[in-house]
């Protein structure tokens, strides 16, 4: 089973680095042209067929291969290190990395299985959905909001009044990332992607971690940390009798 | 509290007694001169222990959980923690103290000691003993002690699910004993993620003493840096050096495990009650076999590159989740030693041994003992309970396995170690009862070793591999312990020089390879000092016969023994270059002074 996922992340590793060889404008420009779309399409999957449409961006996410994480939870100590900046002598430089405050979270489970567990950047955000707030008539956004740009998902601290829908949403219809920070009552754990070059991904010792391309069709996609783990559990040791929390 | 870089300055206290918890100040000159991790956590012990001969399960023996200032920060393989106390497996010839005992410091990896330090702390110190069963939860300032009488005889598999269940939330991370240490079993552990453990020493014995079930410690926090640019720059050097050293890799392969057979075929490991430096039959219990059979993944400690814990499946009889191993020690000691070559067998020993919260390697040795006792005919059936304790019977291991977990019949007599044993079975077994100071060997044998034969006598907790084999390698493993660092990961040459930049980054101070060293020195010598104030002397710096008279039989180390008079020899240089007194080996004033130990 294992084996099957890191094939299939090989190959899709392939697909990317070609893919990387068209600038994404001459991507869409070519696509933009009737015939030679078809053949792209065949080239690149279904899902290349979103960039024609500029409404639907590509979208990016942190990819886990389960057969290849070992727990050790450096992508929780880099991501908080990275999105809780510290300001010293007035120079803005990553923090020291308490897992508490990072956005990919390890769940870990009894017998060995270890699940990171981040923002699936689902397509149809149910976590925006959910949110109670008024669109602002300028911007069309909620309190939490698709960033255009970076395509990130983003709370308005200052608009959020803390009504934790969002975190409802995403444990009820995904994978249960967003939790609340106890102290501000605001959504914390969603992804930023760092701008482009998710330090988890980078820092990972085992490359269990890739900066991906969101297929919903991907096995175990937008699927809750437990039951992942049941799953793995399953094919390693033969029980899916997670101990800990359910 | 201390205002030092590096530290918040202060442990946390609590007196299971008085039910008292307060947060105490570190001494500022302390952590200079003794870090943390093994070195502050001996610091704080022998502070506390004003006097020799403190029975070392009273509640006046503190028990002590030592990060280091690398801790709760995202430096490779900083994940250790280091318990600290007073021995209950150790006794010298001769004292004036009827509880006289050594130091004990026993450290485990995994999540626990990072929590500590963002929770907050330096470390934790347990004194006193509570009226019944009880564990503590530290959750940042907020600090409890909670009935735990519930968990009672609780295996730490189940318990591992239970705690987590009862408190909650997963980040909190939890030590906690078996069912062993409850019951005072002399070598009892402390777990971790019912996998890891603080095994050696009796650290789980001294918890059991204390009606101390478990912490679970969970923080907020962050620990600080003396310069913060520095430390970045000193972190990412650490991590490229781990990312391309081989040995990383080599362990990401095949962990300890792969030393089965290496070590095997070297003629190095313990075999049939260290009768044997090779054991014909490793190749079915060693890394290969392993990773061809049973296991499905590696499992990594607190941002470790290294991962060499493995887990997996074995089928069959004996068949069942594999949480950890085998690894270099556990699989001797419960293999070759027993002439065990079942792996399933031998996985399904280690996976009791840790579930009951006994220590791999003083089982694996007590078991030994007892097979050859058996075998010789100075034991009978009767004596074993019923037990016929054969080589190789993996039925009769695990029922002497849990005899000894719950001290029932013979294992009473056995929960106290081969000292013990061979006391009480007497007829000349003493000559095979492998222990130092009556801590039981590890699983490397060392008739082909003299170097690591000096490593066991000279430890200052009873007989450890990991000692060092001359008085440098010594030095720097206490200091290496003394930072939060995991040894298979510092034994990587190429990482001594960012370990120099991190403290330094960290603590502000310049350390350089001198101080470095130094610091270590002073760390082994107040140990020594320790030892030596409870009438440890040369004499308690020997080993059993067998290693000088009963030369190997098979391997490739055939015909090798050691030599009582080049031994003693090695024994007299090494007194020398500690600067210690080649009869007595009190540390001499001069190295004392220099150390800044003379004032303590």
């Amino acid at each position: 089973m294992t084996k099957a996922i890191m094939d299939r992340m090989k190959k899709e590793k392939t697909g990317s680095n070609e893919r990387a060889n068209l600038s994404r404008r001459e991507f869409i420009k070519s696509v933009g042209i009737g015939g030679g779309a078809l053949v792209l399409f065949g080239q690149f999957g279904i899902h290349a067929a979103v960039l024609a449409d500029s409404r639907n961006p590509v979208l990016k996410m942190v990819l886990v291969d389960y057969g290849k994480c070992t727990g050790c939870r450096t992508c929780e100590a880099v991501c908080s290190s990275h999105n809780r900046p510290v300001t010293i002598g007035g120079e803005k430089l990553p923090g020291l990395g308490n897992p508490r405050y990072s956005n990919i979270r390890v769940a870990s489970y009894n017998p060995e299985v270890d699940i990171p567990n981040v923002c699936a950047m689902c397509a149809d955000t149910p976590c925006v959905n959910a949110c109670p707030v008024e669109p602002d008539p300028k911007t069309g956004r909620r309190a939490l909001y698709r960033d255009e740009t970076t395509h990130t998902v983003h709370n308005d601290a200052g608009r959020c009044i803390g009504c934790w829908s969002c975190a409802e949403a995403c444990a009820a219809q995904r994978i249960g990332v967003i939790s609340i920070d106890p102290a501000t009552e605001r959504p914390e754990g969603i992804c930023t992607l760092c701008s482009g070059d998710p330090q988890c991904v980078k820092w990972c010792p085992f490359e269990a971690l890739s900066y991906a391309e969101v297929k919903p069709d991907r096995k175990y996609y937008g699927l809750a940390p437990e039951k992942i783990a049941a799953e793995l559990a399953k094919n390693w040791y033969g029980t899916a009798d997670l101990g800990g929390l359910k | 509290m201390s205002g030092k870089p590096g530290y918040y300055g202060a442990i946390l206290d609590i007196d299971l007694s008085s039910g008292k918890i307060e947060k105490v100040a570190l001494k500022p000159k302390d952590l200079d001169q003794f870090v943390g991790g093994r070195g502050l956590g001996m610091k704080i012990l022998w502070d506390r222990l004003k006097k020799p001969g403190v029975d070392p399960l009273s509640p006046d023996n503190p028990l002590i959980f030592m990060p280091g200032p690398f801790s709760g920060l995202p430096v490779p393989a900083a994940s250790r923690t280091c318990v600290v106390t007073k021995s209950p497996m150790t006794s010298p010839v001769r004292s004036d103290y009827p509880c006289a005992s050594t130091v004990s410091y026993s450290n485990v990896g995994g999540f626990f000691g990072p929590e500590i330090r963002f929770a907050g702390y330096d470390g934790i110190l347990i004194s006193g003993k509570a009226n019944d069963l009880c564990y503590v939860t530290i959750d940042d300032g907020k600090v409890e002690i909670r009935d735990a009488k519930k968990f009672r005889g609780m295996r730490t598999d189940s318990f591992d699910r239970a705690i987590l269940q009862e408190l909650g939330d997963r980040r909190f991370k939890m030590i906690y004993i078996g069912p062993a240490g409850e019951n005072l079993v002399r070598y009892a552990s402390i777990l971790h993620t019912s996998a890891r453990a603080a095994g050696r020493g009796g650290v789980g014995c001294v918890m059991g003493s204390k009606n101390l079930k478990a912490i679970a410690v969970r923080g907020s926090g962050q620990p600080g840096v003396a310069d913060h640019k520095r430390f970045l720059a000193a972190l990412k050097n650490a991590r490229l050096v781990l990312k391309n050293s081989p040995h990383t890799k080599a362990m990401v392969e095949q962990g300890t495990a792969r030393g089965i057979v290496h070590l095997s075929n070297a003629g190095l490991e313990a075999v049939r009650n260290y009768r044997e430096g090779t054991f014909p039959e490793a190749d079915k219990i060693g890394g290969d076999a392993a990773k061809r059979d049973v296991w499905v993944r590696n499992v990594a400690c607190y941002c470790c590159p290294l991962a060499c814990k493995k887990s997996g499946l074995t089928r069959g009889n004996y068949g069942g989740i594999v949480h950890d191993g085998p690894e270099y020690e556990g699989g001797t000691m419960l293999g070759s030693n027993l002439l065990i070559s079942d792996m399933a067998g031998m996985l399904k020993a280690n996976y009791n041994v840790d579930d009951l919260g006994i220590d791999s390697i003083s089982t694996g040795n007590v078991i030994g003992f007892l097979m050859e006792a058996y075998e010789k005919g100075m034991i009978d059936q009767k004596f074993l309970d019923g037990i016929d304790l054969q080589w190789g019977s993996v039925d009769a291991t695990l029922a002497m396995i849990d005899k000894i977990a719950l001290r029932n019949g013979v294992g009473d007599l056995a929960s106290k170690g081969v000292k013990a044993l061979s006391r009480q079975i007497g007829q000349g077994s003493e000559k095979f009862a492998i222990h130092v100071k009556g801590h039981e060997l590890a699983a490397h044998n060392i008739q082909a070793n003299p170097p690591r034969a000096l490593c066991y006598i000279t430890a200052n907790r009873g007989a450890c591999h990991l000692n060092g084999n001359d008085a440098a390698i010594q030095n720097t493993r206490a200091m290496q312990d003394s930072t939060g660092l995991c040894y298979f990961a510092a034994i990587e040459t190429a990482l001594n020089e960012p370990t120099l930049d991190l403290l330094r980054a960290i603590t502000g101070r310049e350390y350089d390879k001198t101080e470095f060293m130094k610091t270590g020195e002073r760390v082994f010598n107040l140990e020594k000092l320790f030892n030596y104030r409870e009438g440890f002397r040369r004499e308690d710096d020997w080993l059993p016969d067998r290693f000088f008279e009963d030369a190997f039989t098979v391997g490739p180390k055939k015909g090798s023994v050691l030599n009582r008079d080049q031994f003693n020899v090695m024994l007299t240089q090494y007194y020398k270059d500690r600067g210690w007194d080649t009869e007595t080996t009190k540390p001499g004033e001069s190295r004392i002074k220099e150390l800044s130990l003379d004032s303590i």
